[in-house]
């Protein structure tokens, strides 16, 4: 972690799905079973509307990493499965392009009932956060990620 | 095409933006954890923000009350909520504004509870700059609200019931008697389901299939009823109002003059499953005599396509499925339980002769005449334990998991009544048993429930008590022993003493399973919970109802219940479906594509990603003399994926509600440096 401030903790965003991820996120809160706090849950209908550019925006912006938790074929939207995983090549070349390690973007299948998959996954980025540290940081010195 | 309704427009574009921000104890779930004051008091702060409150409970008629009269009085035109999940009380809360006047979709609800106080307790601070970053996410998406309509459709008047079980025939009468179509699909060649396998039901002990034949005939004599058995659906597509089902149906094989000579003169036989295969049947059968439909049917499944020699003639029997294609308005899910099956081994089940599950015994018993004595395996029945909780709360570590890798570590619910009652039963009927119930906790919860646990006590059913990770253990007895099997068990009564029983019969009174429904779930895209029984939409306030609109649960496809709990909820998901259908038309959220036209050149990239159907397409308009091309949204055909939004190039199309500009507003409230939590502390 290079961060000057004292305490900062680098952010995750979580875009899951109304289908998929977010109730997941339900079912584990239902569980009590605890996770880092640093964690931002939006809901989504169906992550194929965001545009790559929203996600490397949102690195910019200062988010360190973005969990897509998606509910891959078990989707309600056709497009959802394919279309994410697309969506996710696309966006790895224009981060590339930024200069933004790609790790902070991940893709996880997450089901209504999956707590095991969403604590995983949560926890894996945070631990991958902690290894590369803040997303600004690696923007201000490309050369060094 | 869809009408849509309208609500009053409260807030012109041009109005000013006025946020009313109301964060919820929740009773203490989400205040023991998420300072709440303090988020009161950080987004008071934020621009547009005209008051900020917090209260125990939003979601009771004081806390509606609050906010409805902030909308009056203070002119809020945006609210946001931090509260439980928005699956639980996103609908009350809307309609909350709608009643103070406001448009329902100018309301954003921020989930504090299951995503923050429930799951960062250790972190207290954590959660409460979380729940001021969500919130503050909350109201930079509020101040981009627009006020929306729902689409409004025409529905269809019929319905489909899936399920022929007794849940699945009360709700298919019920809707029938409201004027709507049914049709009433079940699997298997009968209606019944497995209360058609009990022969005395608790409380009662009332005669099952007498029941079930009373309700079978007025189902199938009723005009609006269709009942297809041996039919199972096979593809879904549609909404609310409009399910487009198509459901094959397997032909019963035999014609009604044949059907009985067919049965006598087949020699095909396979292990019979209404017996729980403690006998055999031919695969030209029925399962019992007054049974519905009353005729013999093939089991297709079992069948070996070998001819079958009648009067001097070989007989082939064919399958001829037909395909029936429907339309139906609503979907009840009424496709029941099956009884836990102990793997080999566990209790000696499948190893040793003398152990047997519960709805074993029930048909075993069914087949002894009144006055003989019991006997099993050939040796006369003088001690039997029965053992509860079998596949019922398991515990994880402790107990195998299944071949999901989960353990059921639900309790069932039914099964310490059921087994008390056939202990009485038992005790009845042969009155020198000598019965012993292995139980964690005796849970006759329902009414007359405990009258049995008192009648079993009074008929000296011994009662040893074994903790949840000490089960019992069961082992054939050494050769020469005096019975079969010998049971030990840790009894806690006791304090602990470790006692051995032989015994010449073991029951293991076996939980409730959900049933293998993995193609309809995801042909219906419809939730199972942890447990993997369907989930409903809210435990207490959509009790049957699935988060897919217009999908109903009836029954034991829901969780473990009993036959009257069952039927309770069949006759709701039956009322559910007429307030639904009963005014031939649904509304559905308007959260669909919208094109600004100012922005569209007809670029065409989001008619190419679209998949749905009739969704968007690129039309010709005249403007100042000139034609120009522009994406045409068909919101009845639209499901708001939204994957044209995020190929166009112009930024052109959006899905109500969820746009674009609103996310990124939503994430630069996340991300901010200097979050507004810090500045409350000045």
């Amino acid at each position: 972690m290079t961060s000057n401030e004292k305490g900062k903790q680098p952010k995750i965003l979580i875009l899951a799905t109304l289908a998929g991820g977010y109730a997941g996120a339900d079912a584990t809160g239902q569980a009590h079973t605890d996770y880092p706090a640093n964690t931002y849950i939006l809901p989504v209908m169906c992550p194929v509307m965001f545009p790559p550019e929203f996600f490397v925006r949102a690195f910019e912006r200062g988010i360190d990493g973005i969990i897509i938790m998606y509910s891959g074929t078990d989707s309600p939207y056709k497009v959802e499965a394919d279309g994410t995983a697309a969506l996710i090549n696309r966006s790895y070349a224009l981060m590339k392009t930024r200069g933004i390690d790609i790790r902070r973007l991940r893709l996880a299948a997450i089901c209504t009932v999956c707590v095991k998959p969403f604590l995983k996954e949560v926890n894996q980025m945070a631990d991958l956060l902690k290894g590369i540290g803040f997303v600004k940081d690696e923007i201000a010195a490309p050369a060094a990620a | 095409m869809p009408e849509e309704k309208k609500f009053p427009e409260t807030t012109p574009a041009s109005e000013e933006v006025r946020v009313g921000v109301y964060t919820c104890h929740c009773g203490g779930n989400i205040s023991h954890v998420v300072r709440c004051e303090r988020v009161t008091k950080s987004l008071g702060k934020l621009s547009n923000v005209v008051v900020a409150r917090t209260d125990p409970s939003f979601c009771s008629d004081t806390g509606q009350a609050i906010i409805e009269k902030d909308i009056k009085e203070l002119g809020v035109n945006r609210v946001v909520i931090g509260a439980c999940a928005p699956s639980l009380h996103e609908q009350t809360f809307r309609n909350t504004v709608t009643r103070a006047g406001l448009n329902p979709y100018l309301y954003h609800h921020v989930g504090l509870r299951e995503q923050d106080s429930w799951v960062h307790g250790d972190d207290k601070d954590g959660a409460t700059e979380k729940a001021i970053r969500l919130m503050s996410a909350g109201v930079a998406k509020a101040r981009l609200l627009i006020p929306l309509d729902p689409i409004r459709l025409g529905a269809e008047k019929q319905a489909l019931v899936i399920g022929g079980g007794v849940a699945g025939l009360r709700s298919a009468l019920d809707i029938a008697r409201q004027g709507i179509r049914v049709t009433l699909v079940e699997k298997s060649p009968f209606l019944g389901g497995r209360m058609a396998q009990l022969e005395s039901i608790f409380p009662t002990d009332e005669e099952p299939r007498q029941l079930l034949h009373e309700l079978i005939e007025q189902a199938a004599a009723y005009p609006n009823i269709t009942v297809l058995t041996q039919a199972e659906v096979t593809a879904v597509s549609g909404y609310v109002g409009n399910f487009n089902v198509r459901v094959t149906q397997r032909s019963r094989g035999v014609s009604d003059e044949m059907a009985e000579a067919l049965a006598a003169a087949c020699t095909q036989e396979t292990p019979d499953e209404f017996n729980y295969g403690l006998t055999r049947r031919k695969v030209i059968c029925r399962p019992y005599e007054g049974c519905y439909p009353p005729l013999p049917a093939v089991d297709w499944e079992h069948y070996d396509g070998q001819p079958i020699q009648l009067n001097g003639k070989s007989v082939v029997l064919k399958d001829e499925p037909q395909v029936h294609e429907l339309t139906a308005g609503a979907i009840v899910l009424a496709t029941g339980f099956d009884p836990y099956e102990p793997r080999r081994g566990e209790y000696g089940y499948g190893e040793i002769p003398e152990v047997a599950t519960l709805p074993q015994l029930i048909r075993a018993l069914s087949r002894v005449p009144e006055g003989e004595p019991l006997t099993w395996n050939g040796h006369p029945v003088r001690d039997v334990a029965l053992i509860h909780c079998v596949g019922s709360r398991e515990l994880d570590g402790v107990h195998e998991p299944q071949a999901d890798g989960q353990v059921n570590n639900y309790c069932s619910r039914v099964c310490c009544t059921a087994s008390l009652h056939t202990a009485v039963e038992l005790r009845q009927r042969f009155p020198k048993l000598n019965l012993y119930e292995l139980y964690q906790d005796i849970r006759t919860y329902g009414r007359g429930h405990e009258e049995i646990y008192r009648q079993a006590q009074a008929k000296m059913v011994r009662f040893l008590r074994y903790h949840g990770d000490e089960r019992p253990e069961v082992a054939a007895a050494p050769a020469g022993d005096t019975h079969p099997v010998l049971v030990r068990v840790k009894d806690t009564l006791t304090y602990g003493e470790e006692i051995e029983i032989p015994v010449d019969l073991v029951v293991l009174a076996v939980g409730m399973m959900p049933r293998q429904i993995d193609s309809l779930v995801n042909m219906l895209k419809v939730s199972r919970g942890a447990d993997r029984f369907l989930l409903e939409a809210h435990p207490k306030l959509r009790p049957v109802e699935m988060a897919v609109r217009g999908i109903v649960l009836a029954g034991t496809a829901q969780g473990p219940m009993n036959i009257q709990e069952s039927l309770s909820a069949a006759s709701a998901a039956a009322a559910k479906v007429a307030s639904l259908l009963g005014q031939g038309r649904v509304e559905l959220p308007p959260f669909v594509a919208r094109v600004d036209e100012s922005k569209c050149n007809g670029a065409g990239a989001c008619v190419e990603a679209c998949l749905e159907e009739g969704a968007i397409a690129l039309q010709t308009f005249q403007e100042n003399g000139r034609e120009v091309k522009r994406a045409v949204v068909t919101p009845a055909n639209c499901t708001g994926c939204g994957a044209c939004v995020g190929v166009c190039p112009n930024r052109a199309i959006d899905v109500q509600a969820w746009t674009l500009a609103q996310y990124e507003a939503m994430v630069d409230a996340i991300a901010m440096e200097t979050p507004a939590f810090s500045e409350a502390e000045k």
